[in-house]
């Protein structure tokens, strides 16, 4: 187990006006954990969030920032501000500059960088979210998932320890969310604690390593999601509605049927779960290959020459710069989000596969269809290129 | 919302990437010769020169141009009506005396006067319109910082200009949003909701005040607003272009001083 990094102890803390957003809060973070705050609109989601980076400070209790207690002064407030980024639900409301340039610059030049390093900051920032070029545009102009995007690398750029998004999917059409949270599973792949608030449970349900279900500002279940999704009664008093998959598996184990001890958290998930309800043991046909390409060790791989010679082969990119390169090299890509699974499931139907990748994500891939693979006795090879088509 | 529809147009011309500097000495360059110079056809060329170049490099939509266009022209227009008619002088041509006090009249001076008036018009609008379609406000900012602006100014300018495009939003959401429950059907009306359009426009930026120090607070803020992005170095052909544009345009100024039209 990894060390904490945030800590609440029994804090509390009432609005001016009177009313007690958070009654009496306990639970910690660890590092490197991806954790959804969910629960209905009022719950005190946002007013715990502010907590973090100190924006707002609680009435009594204590936040601990790497197991020490937050200090208000100014300083410090800065110092944990750097290591916390906070995304606001409107990024409207965070991009304050005129030029994208200009806004992801906005952290590092107000904590004394050097214009050098100023410029490798914002640079590197803009390539981590996708939008590389995109820094003399004024964000009038974007659209509203670039405006997000402008946001993250905002915080980015700051390079913090944990990130904090408040509601990070909301206002965008469903491409948009799913794009967001697959960056936000890239950066949390790179090392980063990401820590979200959300109504959205159908996207924090498969995303999230544990769920903590927020009501009148106190937590009412903390688990991982299919246990804390997975109580009817928690949910309806949550005012939240249970993931489509985790309900389906329920109503099927109602119905007597002999189900997998693991809940659906996918589509393939499901669909092993509903494979095993009704054969009682899981039958494939001989499955096909997934090939890797490694866009950081293989830098100038012939991608497009490779994928001329396998006409017709299904081609996912995971992470930001994969799927750069995959536009830059003009090629058509089938899968951008739940990559690993949609291609498991062409595998289980005998078709080969390729993914684009970058470094950060070899390791997950490999990590996912081991998983798969023992579970459900079947096997399926990873090949990952080695450069020569 | 022609503020928005320049600024856009600015961010996408194709002078865009040309140096700021040379691009603002071309425009302050034609407005000054403009009005150094004494007679009618300077300013026509230098107009000429400016539209077309708008057009054919800078490859601004020519009815776009044509409309912003028209607003001042349409002004001069009315001014050059007047003076005609009023200014009087030498070599009169047509007069007519409806009033003891006030008498109308066409004289060559007039004529004269008026042509020079407007064609200096059309001259300084072309510079002045070179300037906004080509060069978007976030590249001012630059030029302002070089020019030792002072940085408060500045900030407030950076931060006015972001806000501008919110606040505008906002704007014309509650417009609308009036517009459909009828609120401008009648004089009183118009009135009513006009207020309360800016009394909610109004609260609307007050609290998009707040918000933006609650940002700039959990961004680290220390008083420092951000650098600028860097700006496009000055190339030589675009200088060289611009040098010879305003020299060729300082020498019909100083050729064609005497002519007149009549």
């Amino acid at each position: 187990m990894s060390r904490i990094i945030l800590e609440a102890r029994d804090i509390r803390y009432r609005y001016p006006r009177g009313l007690e957003a958070i009654r009496g809060i306990s639970f910690h973070v660890r590092r490197g954990e991806k954790v959804a705050l969910v629960g209905p609109n009022g719950a005190g989601k946002s007013t715990l969030l502010l907590m973090f980076n100190g924006m707002i400070k609680p009435d009594s209790g204590t936040i601990l920032f790497d197991n020490s207690p937050i200090s208000y002064d100014r300083a410090s407030l800065r110092m944990l501000r750097k290591r916390v980024g906070f995304v606001l639900q409107n990024p409207d409301r965070q991009i304050i500059s005129p030029t994208v340039y200009q806004d992801v610059a906005f952290g590092p030049v107000n904590l004394g960088y050097p214009e050098e390093k100023v410029k490798e900051a914002v640079e590197g920032a803009l390539a981590r979210v996708g939008l590389t070029g995109f820094g003399r545009r004024p964000p009038h102009q974007l659209s509203g998932g670039e405006k997000k995007r402008v946001a993250i690398a905002g915080v980015l750029a700051m390079d913090p320890d944990v990130l904090v998004f408040d509601e990070p999917t909301s206002g965008l059409d469903p491409s948009g969310s799913e794009d967001i949270m697959e960056l936000l599973e890239e950066l949390n792949q790179q090392g980063k604690t990401v820590i979200i608030s959300t109504h959205d449970i159908e996207l924090a349900y498969p995303w999230a390593d544990r769920a903590i279900l927020l009501l009148n500002g106190k937590i009412l279940q903390e688990d991982v999601p299919d246990v804390a999704f997975g109580n009817p009664e928690l949910v309806r008093l949550a005012r939240l509605s249970m993931p489509t998959l985790l309900e389906l598996y329920l109503e099927l184990e109602r119905r007597g049927f002999r189900l997998p001890e693991r809940r659906p958290r996918t589509v393939l998930d499901m669909l092993n779960v509903i494979d095993r309800a009704f054969r009682n043991k899981p039958c494939y046909t001989q499955p096909g290959t997934i090939t890797l390409f490694d866009i950081d060790s293989l830098r100038d791989a012939d991608i497009s020459g490779w994928c001329a010679a396998h006409p017709g082969i299904p081609i996912g990119a995971m992470g930001t710069r994969a799927k750069q390169r995959a536009a830059d090299e003009k090629i058509p890509l089938d899968f951008t989000y739940g990559v690993i699974d949609k291609c498991i499931l062409k595998a289980l139907l005998g078709e080969h596969s390729l993914i684009i990748v970058t470094g950060s994500m070899v390791g997950r891939v490999h990590e996912r269809v081991q998983a798969f693979c023992r579970e459900n006795q079947v096997e399926i090879p990873v090949i990952s290129h080695s450069g020569d088509a | 919302m022609y503020e928005e529809l320049l600024e856009d147009i600015a961010q996408q011309n194709r002078l865009r990437e040309v140096n700021t500097c040379t691009k603002l000495t071309a425009g302050v360059g034609a407005i000054l010769l403009c009005l150094l110079s004494a007679s009618f056809v300077a300013p026509l060329f230098i107009g000429l020169v400016l539209t077309l170049t708008l057009l054919f490099l800078a490859r601004v939509d020519p009815a776009t141009y044509g409309k912003v266009f028209f607003g001042p022209l349409l002004f001069a227009g009315l001014g050059v009506g007047a003076i005609v008619l009023l200014a009087g002088g030498e070599g009169t041509f047509w007069s007519w005396q409806p009033l003891p006090w006030f008498s109308l009249s066409v004289t060559q001076a007039s004529i004269n006067q008026g042509i020079f008036v407007f064609s200096r018009v059309f001259g300084g609008t072309s510079a002045l319109l070179f300037i906004a379609f080509t060069t978007p406000m976030t590249d001012l900012f630059l030029v302002m910082r070089r020019a030792r602006l002072p940085e408060e100014v500045l900030d407030l300018a950076m931060i006015i200009y972001r806000t501008i495009f919110l606040i505008m939003d906002q704007l014309v959401q509650v417009y609308q949003a009036q517009l459909m429950r009828l609120g401008y059907r009648s004089f009183r009306e118009s009135i009513r909701s006009f207020a309360t359009l800016a009394g909610s426009v109004f609260i609307a930026s007050w609290e998009a005040g707040e918000d933006l120090t609650r940002a700039m607070e959990a961004r680290c803020y220390e008083g420092k607003f951000a650098v600028l992005g860097e700006g496009r170095p000055v190339c030589l052909p675009s200088a060289a272009a611009v040098v010879s544009f305003l020299a060729v345009s300082a020498w019909v100024v100083a050729a064609t001083s005497h002519i007149r039209l009549v």
